[in-house]
């Protein structure tokens, strides 16, 4: 394992946050807030209600949401995060079948120089369509998003949605002669991870991140599966595909050599295995591949794990 | 240097430079053609750089740099135009070269059938790079769609990931169901059900008429009178094997080029491998025997003997989302067996082939995860019978693994005490690793954990796996049993740390796969709880083994043996009168015993209470003959007698005697005390013995003189008895607090090392400790057990407790 920390970079994700639920309040797990200690500071001092906040209107409303632009809203930390130059923000509500497990929330800065994109679709009359997405300084791939949509089996949102897979694409911008693709190519987006969305309701949502190399949301992706029918009856999940700045494929072709496997408490993909839990590692880039940070987000289907998804940056 | 000339940059010929580069870098000087533009790549993902899903870069086997790194020149673009089998030369487009060996590799070519308009424009075949930017060229077009003919593996994989591509797709097969070599009818339904979930439309048992279009491919017509408008036809129906070079040549070809087991030709110095060969009548198309194949002519051309084998196949489709799995024969014939599972509502299906009380195939959809062992029981051709009613259900019913055997050492706290030697706690060596000490010896070296004794070994390398994850492979350990993956030394030093004072905290504080143990770890566990925590621990006789619950030997014909205790092999009239009507009246045949002691032979069980009582009337308790504890203290007569004696060797015995009797230890422990290095008590074969001398004792340990023979090494030496006294119990208590059961002290001296005990024990702070301890435990356990038994009315409790779920220790 590399241990050499890169430079630092600016990256598109600026707060990721773990709340969990404690009785009928959602508290915060754990959270990398980077240089913004002071929105952390107000951030340890909160915990939301079924509907307050953010991470309280995702628990209530059982979807991801995304909300732009906090003055007026039902944003609760307005004033931390204008001092910190917080504008947006998307939570991810982590459901084990009906039971809520715990509210994933990322918080990105109004950036001109900010490239990326964390979008929600949602199938409506048997299309993928934008639910809504931030996108940065990404506005005409704003644009061409929200004027798209996926039939079952196509693109990123298509491809998740028929699969229930989380998938990683690469070359945004090379292969697709579509619009969108077309977009995303001039707005420099590289990679793209799309991870399906359960929720109680059955209703169908597939989460994406699209990075891009100047500001990263994520400089290795992985993906690891974890269903029983894959892993068998032990606790445990194999890498199926990933993705390295430093490293390159992280992927096996299992012709030729196994998949990495790892079991329940193995490591930091082992440790939510074993919790359950979406997991946010930083502090210690001996173990987190050489990078800042690390998260794990697990994939629920069938009441166990499917998936797991990381991302480093 | 002798020159080889390769054909074709494929999978088989990569592998094999890769064989030959590494085991005899400079047995060739090398010349390779590959009539692409491009070096080797991994052809079989293909399908994921298609839907985008992986890059052409991440799948390039060897790119310029290894190329260049192993002084291979690479005449790539360059189409070979003829092979002169008698000069010895191959022509490219530009220009000869000269072989000594010749190595074939020209694998194979799409099969396209020759309908009308198979020739046109936008059709394609899906083989190499060019194939797939034709498909993604032609997926550029919003709205566009494909046809795709062929179910098969390629086929399919090509149609999925044209619709990620965004394209409508049509797959059109000709037989009743899809990947028909590979399924049975049952997963190709679900196949074409989940291709249909992505969108793919599948027409089976289509009659492709013809292929029709203004100057390109527009539109497929069936022979039922369909039509299927399109932008890029994709023929994928099969391969042939590309020998028309070979041929050419004058190379004995067959349906390809004919080879032997070592991959030669029947041409000297002509070698062939991969997709173009022709093996015993077989042709190959999955990688598997390819790489084989390859291993095989490395060794030829190195003039090193192999043989190629055919093996068993197994299949993938790679398709996210998609789990399949087949191997074997699954056709129905005559006494063949099928197990079927079903599970409508999660999509799987799995089916098993069993003939003879073998498995010979198996189709699996939905559920792979067991795919591969049941591919490993049709590879070894494995007698199924016993397992034959659970085998459906995979390993895990036929006896797995722990789920989760690092939950106990997750569990942990960070001040957990890991090292109890050097006081080093679990985040103590999660911040060592944290900053960069990722093995064993680096952790060691920076905390000094398992630095000293090493039982904690086990411990320290679960913190590693817990923190690395698989960066950091867990070493093989040996179980304590089938009830748990932890070995003893995991167990001992988990029992302290989380304090678990109970059989029932330990079967649930570390996991254990069984309700409560098994004849093998019940009575290790029960020692370890009773040497660790003698006040809040209560023995538990169920699990002991026989011997020790009925606190006599058991003979070969069910009587037992009963020996009473002689403290230092000293005894008295009075003893010897009571033994002698003992022995009258129980019938028990008399045997002195090696150990100094007198024992009555052929007692029945039901005497036992009774003889026990007569023991403890005349003053005798009982000798422990039995136990896995303090059995006896060997003495000679000493300075009291003895011309030579230098101390009261045998006054000494029984002091150590009295002191010690009555302990539970890993294993039974011995001493002896002889009075002169003449060593009359043979005390330098036991596992304590001390020698007096002049100047004092001489105290070793670890010898053996059973299955093993060895002699004491010298722990220390004492000026006075109460020295030997004091480095003797500490030495025992140390031994009972860190060895394995089961294991005499010489074997655990030989695992944590002399030396470690030495600086222990002389620590006057830690040996007193120790004393203290071992006093403690002899406050509960110094008791004679015959004594309780031996009582009116109590007898009957030395018989075995009724629980009937509750096996009893044998």
């Amino acid at each position: 394992m590399d241990t050499v920390v890169d430079a630092p970079v600016k990256t598109f994700i600026q707060v990721t946050e773990i709340w969990v639920p404690e009785g009928d309040r959602l508290v915060l797990a754990t959270g990398n807030y980077g240089a913004l200690a002071a929105f952390e500071e107000a951030t340890r001092a909160v915990s939301f209600g079924k509907g307050e906040g953010l991470p309280g209107k995702a628990w209530a409303e059982e979807r991801p949401v995304v909300l732009k632009g906090f003055d007026g809203s039902y944003f609760k930390r307005i004033e931390a995060a204008a001092e910190a130059r917080l504008t947006s923000a998307v939570a991810l509500p982590i459901f084990d079948g009906k039971t809520l497990k715990a509210v994933l929330v990322v918080l990105c800065g109004d950036d001109e120089n900010r490239t990326g994109a964390i979008e929600v679709w949602e199938e409506k009359d048997g299309l993928m369509m934008l639910d809504d997405g931030y996108y940065g300084a990404a506005k005409h791939f704003e644009w061409v998003s929200q004027h798209t949509h996926f039939p079952r089996g196509q693109g990123l949102p298509g491809g998740v949605w028929s699969s229930d897979t989380p998938m990683l694409f690469r070359d945004l911008g090379s292969g697709y002669r579509f619009i969108r693709a077309d977009s995303a190519g001039k707005a420099g987006l590289t990679t793209g991870l799309g991870m399906p969305v359960p929720v109680p309701s059955g209703a169908t949502f597939v989460l994406t991140l699209l990075s891009a190399r100047g500001t990263p949301i994520a400089r290795r992706f992985e993906m690891w599966d974890a269903r029983p029918v894959k892993v068998g009856k032990e606790k445990a999940a194999i890498l199926v595909d990933g993705i390295c700045e430093r490293e390159g494929p992280l992927w096996t072709d299992d012709t030729q050599q196994e998949p990495r496997r790892v079991g329940a408490h193995m490591g930091n993909i082992g440790k939510v295995l074993a919790s359950g839990l979406p997991e946010i590692f930083t502090g210690s880039p001996k173990l987190t591949e050489g990078y800042d940070s690390m998260v794990a987000v697990p994939i629920y289907d069938d009441g166990a794990i499917a998936h797991i998804v990381a991302w480093y940056v | 240097m002798q020159k080889l000339v390769v054909i074709g940059a494929g999978m088989a010929t990569g592998r094999m430079l890769e064989h030959l580069r590494d085991n005899a870098p400079e047995a060739y000087e090398i010349t390779l053609f590959n009539a692409e533009p491009r070096g080797n790549y991994n052809r079989i993902m293909l399908s994921p750089v298609l839907s985008g899903e992986k890059s052409f870069e991440e799948i390039v086997t060897h790119d310029e740099a290894w190329y260049a790194g192993n002084e291979i020149t690479c005449r790539f673009g360059e189409k070979v135009l003829s092979v002169d089998t008698q000069r010895k030369v191959v022509t490219g487009e530009k220009g000869e070269v000269a072989y000594d060996k010749l190595v074939f590799g020209t694998g194979s070519s799409a099969f396209i059938i020759p309908l009308p308009g198979h020739d046109l424009p936008g059709v394609v075949a899906f083989r190499d790079l060019e194939d797939t930017t034709a498909m993604v060229e032609a997926a550029g077009k919003p709205g566009s769609k494909a046809v795709v003919i062929g179910g098969g593996l390629l086929g399919l994989e090509a149609a999925a990931a044209l619709r990620l591509r965004g394209m409508d797709v049509t797959v059109l097969h000709i037989a009743t169901h899809l990947m028909e070599r590979q399924l049975d009818p049952a997963a190709g339904y679900l196949l074409k059900k989940d291709l249909e979930k992505r969108g793919i439309n599948v027409i089976l048992e289509a009659q492709t008429k013809e292929i029709v279009g203004d100057g390109r491919a527009q539109q497929v017509n069936l022979g039922d009178g369909t039509e299927l408008p399109c932008d890029i036809v994709v023929m994928a129906v099969g391969i042939r094997p590309a020998v028309k070079l070979a041929q050419d040549a004058g190379i004995p070809c067959g349906r390809a080029i004919k080879v032997d087991a070592q991959m030669r030709t029947e041409t000297p110095d002509v070698y062939a491998v991969g997709e173009c060969v022709e093996y015993a009548g077989n042709l190959f198309g999955l990688v598997a025997p390819l790489y084989d194949q390859a291993k095989v002519l490395a060794k030829t051309l190195l003039g090193e003997d192999e043989t190629f084998t055919m093996r068993e196949l197994s299949t993938k489709l790679k398709v996210t989302g998609c789990d399949l799995f087949s191997a074997g024969d699954f056709a129905e014939a005559p006494g063949r067996e099928d197990v079927v599972y079903r599970d409508p509502a999660r999509g799987i299906y799995k089916r098993l082939v069993i003939e003879d009380d073998k498995l010979i195939g198996a189709v699996m959809y939905g559920d792979t995860a067991d795919g591969n062992w049941f591919f490993g029981l049709i590879k070894d051709g494995t007698d199924i019978s016993e397992m034959r009613e659970t085998l459906i259900f995979g390993p895990a019913y036929q006896g797995g693994g722990s789920a989760d055997p690092l939950s106990a050492v997750a569990a942990l706290p960070p001040d957990a005490e890991i090292c109890g030697c050097n006081g080093v706690c679990k985040g103590d060596i999660v911040a060592a690793i944290e900053g960069g000490a990722t093995d064993l010896g680096a952790v060691r070296a920076v905390t000094k954990a398992s630095a000293s004794c090493g039982t904690c070994t086990g411990l320290v390398e679960q913190v590693l796996s817990v923190t690395l994850g698989d960066d950091f492979v867990l070493p093989t350990a040996q179980p304590v049993c089938g009830c748990t993956d932890l070995t003893h030394e995991d167990v001992r030093r988990l029992i302290k740390v989380q304090e678990l004072k109970s059989q029932d905290a330990v079967w649930q504080e570390l996991g254990w796969k069984t309700r409560n143990g098994c004849h093998v770890c019940r009575p290790a566990i029960n020692y370890y709880l009773l040497a660790d925590w003698p006040l809040d621990y209560q023995d538990d006789a169920q699990s002991r083994f026989v011997n020790e619950r009925n606190h006599a030997n058991i003979q070969k014909d069910g009587t037992y043996s009963v020996m009473p205790r002689m403290y230092g092999g000293m005894t008295t009239p009075e003893e010897l009168i009571a033994i002698a009507e003992a022995a009258k009246k129980y019938n028990a045949v008399v045997k002195v015993t090696g150990g100094q002691r007198i024992d009555l032979l052929g007692i029945r069980k039901e005497d036992l209470p009774a003889i026990w009582h007569d023991m403890n009337a005349a003053g005798m308790v009982s000798g422990h003959a039995y136990t896995k504890g303090l059995r006896t203290v060997k003495t000679c007569v000493g300075s009291d007698w003895c011309r030579f004696g230098t101390q009261d060797s045998t006054g000494l015995g029984i002091k150590l005697e009295k002191r010690l009797w009555g302990s539970w230890t890993p294993h039974k422990f011995k001493l002896a005390v002889s009075g002169c290095p003449r060593n009359c008590a043979e005390a330098t074969c036991k596992d304590l013995g001390v020698v007096c001398v002049d100047s004092g004792y001489q105290i070793g340990v670890g010898g053996a003189a059973g299955m093993d023979l060895k002699e004491t090494e010298r722990l220390h030496d004492a000026k006075t008895e109460e020295e030997v006294l004091d480095w003797t119990v500490a030495f025992l208590q140390l031994y009972r607090e860190n060895a394995k059961y089961l294991d005499r002290p010489y074997k655990w001296l030989a695992k944590v090392g002399l030396d470690w005990v030495k600086d222990v024990l002389a620590d006057e702070t830690e040996r007193k400790a120790l004393i203290e301890r071992f006093d403690i435990s002899q406050s509960v356990y110094q008791v004679d057990p015959w004594a309780e038994r031996a009582r009116p009315g109590e007898a009957e409790k030395f018989q075995p407790l009724a629980d009937l779920t509750v096996r009893a220790a044998e």
